[in-house]
């Protein structure tokens, strides 16, 4: 219980607390946005370097996933994508449609590995948005007109975390939870054949 | 007895049999307030009679563009590709420069305008896009933006039979944009208006074939490509209003910057 001296010790605590966070406000943002390019920078040249370095086609694929394991949270992304049907699935739902999310994910980005031969990234500036980083880029790809792609970023356990990529402005997230959404309003909103659907997915490509 | 000599008198029957039919799309009760809130979000109201639409013109891709698309794209080598669609850029430039003014964008119709002027003579008529490398890159502009800058608003998504994605702003700029278009109004005769025609069906295989494996892509790994494809329209029509809203880059061209800068 909180009595009247437990908040006089509390006020001047959370004051420091409260300047501690306001003072040095605007370095530190610039600082999170110079760590944000550099995440980005470096996650960008090492897809890069998979992509484009040799070996075989299922050596590099490994090694991608490897790299959106560390980089992505995958499961805030999955969590975006179900939207408003993840409250109303159980647990056990939850768990098996992150599972077979990430699968399905991991089945996309790998897929692509061919097709991304000579590409490079130019990374542009950070920019704070939606409680997050923004960091903009621009893919070049041999033979491919240079594309505009920006990676929203979240801070999470001391490091920054890949949660969305917006393609010549287009969000891979919300495309999918649209897609996601239209599936389960055609489907009586059940969340079961939605995983039933992405189990099948996971089956045929993997 | 006449019979029918085309299927298209039958194909209209039942298009219009599906319409009466399926008509729209149900709205959530209020008391469903997320779904309610998707429903406004998604923007179609229209969408069981879209869906009809979707099929005719998915069953038309398979059986005709796609195809077309990929022959244009096995047969035809890639300079010749680039050139063709440089070209048709080139022929549709005087009517992004007259959006471009609609839209009181000064900058952009600057770079529209020197593409015109550069790809026409130095690019030879166009086949050569030697604007890009001179510092006057292409940008996204029609009609459609046009009267969104204005402030019209957008309707309905609607998916339009032949045109694919769509919404009323989007059908009436299209519109202007050919009635705006110098080359529809140029001659007479069988011989330009079949140039005419080719233009337009040289245009549909270029845009075809160059988003073949994207929609490849969509349709393999979207659990529903209509509502894909939906989000994935809408979305970008909007990245391109608000880049033709608040991008107005200096057309500094580039062997300007390149003297300028030490």
């Amino acid at each position: 219980m909180l009595t009247r001296r437990h908040l006089l010790v509390l006020l001047p605590a959370t004051a420091t607390v409260a300047l501690a966070l306001a003072l040095p406000a605007s370095p530190a943002l610039a600082q999170t946005a110079e760590q944000a390019e550099a995440f980005i920078r470096q996650t960008g040249n090492e897809l890069a370097a998979v992509v484009n370095g040799p070996g075989a086609t299922p050596q590099k694929q490994q090694q991608l996933q490897a790299i959106v394991d560390r980089t992505v949270d995958v499961n805030e992304v999955a969590r975006f994508c179900l939207g408003r049907f993840w409250r109303t699935a159980s647990p056990q739902q939850q768990k098996e449609y992150l599972d077979l999310f990430h699968r399905v994910l991991m089945i996309n980005i790998t897929g692509k590995v061919g097709e991304y031969q000579g590409v490079s990234i130019t990374v542009g500036r950070a920019q704070s948005r939606e409680g997050g980083m923004v960091v903009s880029t621009v893919v070049n790809r041999p033979n491919n007109p240079p594309s505009k792609v920006d990676w929203l970023l979240n801070w999470e356990n001391g490091g920054w975390k890949i949660v969305d990529v917006i393609a010549e402005g287009t969000s891979l997230r919300i495309t999918q939870r649209s897609d996601y959404a239209s599936y389960l309003s055609h489907n009586n909103n059940s969340v079961q054949a939605l995983i039933n659907a992405l189990r099948q997915q996971a089956s045929q490509q993997g | 007895m006449p019979r029918p000599t085309s299927p298209f008198p039958l194909l209209a029957a039942a298009l219009a049999l599906a319409v009466l039919q399926v008509g729209c799309a149900t709205k959530p009760p209020a008391s469903e307030p997320d779904a309610l809130e998707e429903y406004y979000q998604t923007n179609d109201p229209l969408e069981p009679t879209n869906r009809v639409f979707y099929a005719i013109n998915n069953g038309l891709d398979t059986v005709l563009l796609r195809p077309l698309a990929v022959a244009y794209r096995n047969v035809v080598p890639e300079v010749v590709r680039t050139h063709t669609h440089n070209l048709l850029t080139n022929l549709s430039e005087p009517v992004a420069l007259f959006d471009d003014m609609l839209q009181a964008r000064p900058r952009r119709a600057g770079d529209s305008f020197m593409r015109l002027l550069v790809n026409t003579t130095i690019g030879i008529g166009g086949v050569f896009d030697v604007a890009t490398g001179w510092g006057w890159p292409a940008h996204d502009t029609d009609g459609g933006m046009t009267f969104a800058l204005w402030g019209l608003p957008n309707g309905p998504y609607l998916f339009l039979p032949v045109l694919g994605p769509s919404s009323p702003r989007d059908a009436s700029g299209f519109a202007g944009d050919i009635a705006m278009d110098p080359l529809t109004w140029i001659g007479q005769g069988a011989a330009v208006s079949a140039l005419g025609y080719s233009r337009y069906s040289l245009n549909a295989i270029d845009a075809r074939a160059r988003v073949l494996d994207d929609l490849d892509k969509i349709k393999q790994t979207a659990l529903d490509p209509y509502a894909t494809i939906r989000s994935l329209y809408q979305q970008h029509r909007q990245s391109q209003i608000d880049e033709a809203r608040s991008g107005e880059p200096a057309t500094v061209p580039a062997w300007f910057a390149q003297t300028r800068r030490p």
